[in-house]
């Protein structure tokens, strides 16, 4: 069975919820096996996913059952949502029961709060490798689709387990959402073990959550950096939280100062904390730091886990062989995924990959072999950890507003300079919906002209120079 | 100068961008559109700063709602 869940004590408990459903390995087992025959062979199914044991129980009962489904945030945009099933036709949605109002079609089954509605959809030809798809991370407009591989999930959950040492005494509180890569690898990995999984759908800022860890003994947690920022803010480092002992994080870049802090806390508390990194086209995790390096090698993400291999590139694509070198960081290993999907004819796609990804990020590596991520190639940003590509949000206003765009920034905030001064208001309230994240993430400003080239590029590193009207 | 009450509005009113009539006591954390964590993080250091005041732990996880709010900032000496 997938992830091999029929293999473990049946009497364990498995996963854990906020809505009061809970079940043990074989119970989980027996409706993973009932949930697989639901579906006809590979189908496309949607599962707008929200951290409980309905949503699960689907995802993991529909690749047992050779379908393929697609994780969605349940509170996706509805144009974005729209765009995807006008795409992707897919057969099956899974989604929250009190969603079903929204849509238009029959239910055929329901438990734990989840339904499956059949859409008028008939099924089509995709690549017979094809075991699952995820958007990259977050998303503007309609977002490429990652293509998984049958075995990119499960030689994740394997390797990234091995990596942090986990066993099937631990009881992760599993916050991130499942449709993300990371999420979901949180997930995956802790069920492979046979641990003990808390899904929480409770936002880190509320009692609610904390109460959840406190009773629960969650014994660990991984975050973002955003979600450090809220740990902080609410200074946990002063709460008793005796059965918490590993505390990781990827997903994007800790500043060194929070880096240090968390590796301290750590160290004082006799706790480990992991940094790690992953990407949504290596299903997730490509690599971690020890906990026992924390301290002394901040901002590191550590080496490849088990199986994989970290490597560096110069501007030619040559692999840099020299111990301490600086280049894009590439990996290698058997949770690279298959390659993209811009529409449903892609699917039927073989590998492109073909086990190599290139990151887009700029590394260098010390004399232990240790990396650090140092820049980043590719014209996106991560905020709150969600993938936002620059292009596309210039291609959106561009295209609803009809007036030059140019965005830049960092993983803190994205400035979008236009020249339009009656749009500004507009620009950032059409920015900030489109992409689901608070305004307080964008920043616009008002120049006179966009700087270009001869060629009509846009010369990015003069905007700030530009005077703001 | 504004009142007690005219501050906490207009924070309300200018960070979720709503009109004053849609504060009451179904104006609440994760239910109210726009207010997830981040918002909640901008909320809370904009009280604070507002009020001069230093809110706790509790207080942060526990703050819930526009109503709510009052109460607990009730506890700080800030009267509405």
């Amino acid at each position: 069975m997938f992830l091999g869940l029929d293999k473990q004590d049946r009497n364990k408990l498995a996963v854990k919820d906020n809505e009061g459903n809970q079940l043990t390995y074989g119970e989980l087992s027996a409706e993973v096996a009932m949930i697989s025959k639901l579906l006809k062979p590979r189908s496309i199914v949607f599962i707008l996913c929200k951290n409980t044991v309905g949503a699960l129980v689907g995802y993991l009962g529909f690749i047992e059952g050779n379908a393929v489904p697609l994780v969605l945030c349940s509170g996706i945009e509805i144009g974005l949502l729209d765009s995807l099933l006008n795409e992707y036709t897919p057969a099956y949605l899974w989604i929250p029961s009190e969603m079903v109002v929204d849509f238009d079609y029959p239910v055929e089954f329901d438990k734990y709060g989840y339904s499956l509605l059949r859409t008028r959809n008939e099924i089509y030809p995709i690549n017979d490798q094809l075991q699952f798809l995820m958007t990259t991370s977050g998303s503007t407009g309609s977002p490429k689709l990652v293509r998984y591989k049958k075995g990119n999930l499960e030689a994740n959950a394997k390797n990234v387990a091995k990596a942090f040492g986990w066993t099937v005494d631990e009881r992760p509180i599993c916050d991130l959402g499942m449709q993300y890569t990371m999420g979901l690898n949180v997930i995956n990995t802790h069920l492979y073990v046979g641990a003990t999984i808390l899904l929480t759908t409770y936002n880190l800022m509320s009692s609610n959550f904390w109460d959840y860890i406190r009773d629960e003994k969650a014994t660990n947690f991984t975050g973002v950096p955003f979600s450090y920022d809220i740990f902080y803010r609410l200074h946990f480092e002063q709460m008793d939280l005796p059965y918490l002992t590993t505390l990781s994080e990827g997903g994007g870049k800790l500043t060194n100062a929070r880096f240090i802090q968390l590796a301290e806390y750590a160290q004082k508390n006799k706790k480990r904390f992991i940094a790690s990194f992953g990407t949504t086209e290596t299903s997730a995790r490509m690599a971690c730091l020890p906990a026992e390096l924390a301290l002394y090698k901040p901002g590191s993400i550590g080496r490849a886990i088990p199986e994989g291999e970290l490597f560096l590139i110069d501007e030619e694509g040559n692999e840099l062989i020299e111990i301490e070198a600086e280049g894009e960081m590439c990996y290698r290993g058997p949770n690279v995924t298959m390659g993209y999907a811009i529409n449903k004819e892609e699917l039927l796609n073989n590998d492109d990959f073909n086990g190599e990804y290139h990151t887009g990020d700029l590394a260098r590596r010390d004399a232990d072999g240790c990396y650090f991520v140092t820049g980043r190639k590719s014209r996106f940003l991560k905020l709150l950890s969600y993938r936002v590509s620059l292009d596309q949000c210039e291609r959106l206003v561009q295209e609803e507003f009809g007036i030059e765009c140019a965005c830049i920034g960092n993983d803190h905030r994205m400035d979008i300079f236009i020249t339009d001064e009656s749009k500004k208001k507009y620009v950032l309230e059409f920015i900030s919906k489109k992409t689901n994240l608070f305004k307080t993430l964008f920043k616009v400003f008002v120049i006179d002209y966009i700087p270009r080239n001869d060629s009509g590029k846009i010369r990015y590193k003069e905007l700030h120079k530009e005077p703001e009207r | 100068m504004k009142t007690n009450r005219e501050k906490y509005n207009c924070i309300f009113t200018e960070l979720f961008e709503v009109n004053e009539s849609e504060l009451n006591d179904r104006f609440n954390f994760g239910i109210a559109s726009k207010w997830d964590s981040l918002a909640h993080l901008e909320l809370i250091t904009q009280i604070e700063d507002t009020f001069e005041i230093m809110l706790e732990t509790d207080d942060i996880t526990h703050f819930g709602g526009y109503e709510n709010g009052k109460k607990i900032l009730a506890k700080y000496g800030i009267e509405m």
